[in-house]
């Protein structure tokens, strides 16, 4: 699936959620006036809309923000599952919990960070949970999104997003090769953002 | 659509726009940096009098096209 599809919308009824298997998705809400804000970021094994399967009506819009591969499940199939296994039952409803703890970390990082903090912070959390996911080692993480969608997802304009990353790339906290980007200083860039991965609820911490 | 550079600073420093924004025109252009300005602003502006933001545009073969700036003015009234 290319950038920028919509896998759900708002207003939609879904009978399916779907798992992520591979790229990056964005949950996602416009304003009135058209403008969207990403709410969250989703990676590699993460079901983003497991709400659906409680809530009827989608609240927001789930879109692919870089190309991404995506399965879906019926509904009935993942309530029968639920029902006969209570430990998926429950392994489900801990990852709406912690969906639900880093939409808290995101309202606190775009409503009362500097930029350049929050920008820091973003890059961290990413980083940190491709990590966990074995998506990447080290800090070397391949991301083409594009600076429009980071600029959505800190509430910060395109211009402010290119500063902000020539800024960290000039403390040397990060190096950057198109959509390639490598955090060289991972103690100096989670410093700088502000970043304390107690949120994200691992059970392995990998960084 | 074309790619435009926004460089951005104060009198101190400057920081290039090493990554660039498309735009599809002049009016474009001078959005996306007002846009630029107004959150260089929220973030950078100190209580300094006479300080001086901006945002310069550069085109792909770096010919300045236009120049977004504001300065504060503190004075005492009595």
């Amino acid at each position: 699936m290319s950038a920028n599809h919509d896998l759900v919308r708002e207003g939609d009824h879904p009978v399916y959620s779907f798992v992520v298997l591979d790229g990056l998705i964005g949950s996602t809400k416009y304003t009135s006036e058209g403008k969207r804000q990403i709410t969250s970021f989703f990676v590699a094994g993460d079901i983003p809309d497991l709400h659906g399967l409680h809530l009827s009506v989608m609240d927001c819009n789930f879109s692919t923000l870089t190309p991404a591969r995506i399965g879906f499940m019926r509904h009935e199939i993942l309530r029968n599952i639920c029902d006969q296994h209570p430990r998926i039952a429950n392994a489900f409803w801990r990852s709406t919990l912690i969906d639900a703890a880093i939409y808290r970390e995101w309202v606190t990082n775009v409503g009362r960070r500097e930029a350049y903090t929050r920008m820091a912070h973003i890059l961290c959390e990413l980083i940190f949970r491709l990590r966990s996911v074995g998506r990447i080692q080290d800090h070397v993480a391949d991301i083409p999104i594009t600076q429009a969608a980071l600029g959505d997802a800190l509430g910060l304009s395109t211009v402010h997003v290119n500063r902000m990353l020539q800024e960290l790339r000039r403390e040397g906290l990060i190096a950057t090769t198109g959509s390639r980007m490598h955090a060289i200083d991972w103690p100096g860039l989670t410093h700088a953002g502000d970043f304390d991965a107690t949120y994200l609820h691992q059970r392995n911490p990998a960084a | 659509m074309a790619r435009f550079f926004f460089d951005s600073g104060d009198r101190d420093l400057v920081l290039q726009d090493e990554i660039g924004v498309e735009c599809a025109g002049i009016e474009e252009v001078r959005r996306v940096g007002f846009e630029g300005l107004v959150d260089l602003t929220r973030d950078t502006l100190k209580s300094v009098d006479g300080q001086q933001l901006f945002i310069e545009v550069r085109d792909e073969s770096g010919d300045k096209i236009l120049r977004l700036s504001l300065s504060l003015q503190i004075k005492m009234m009595r």
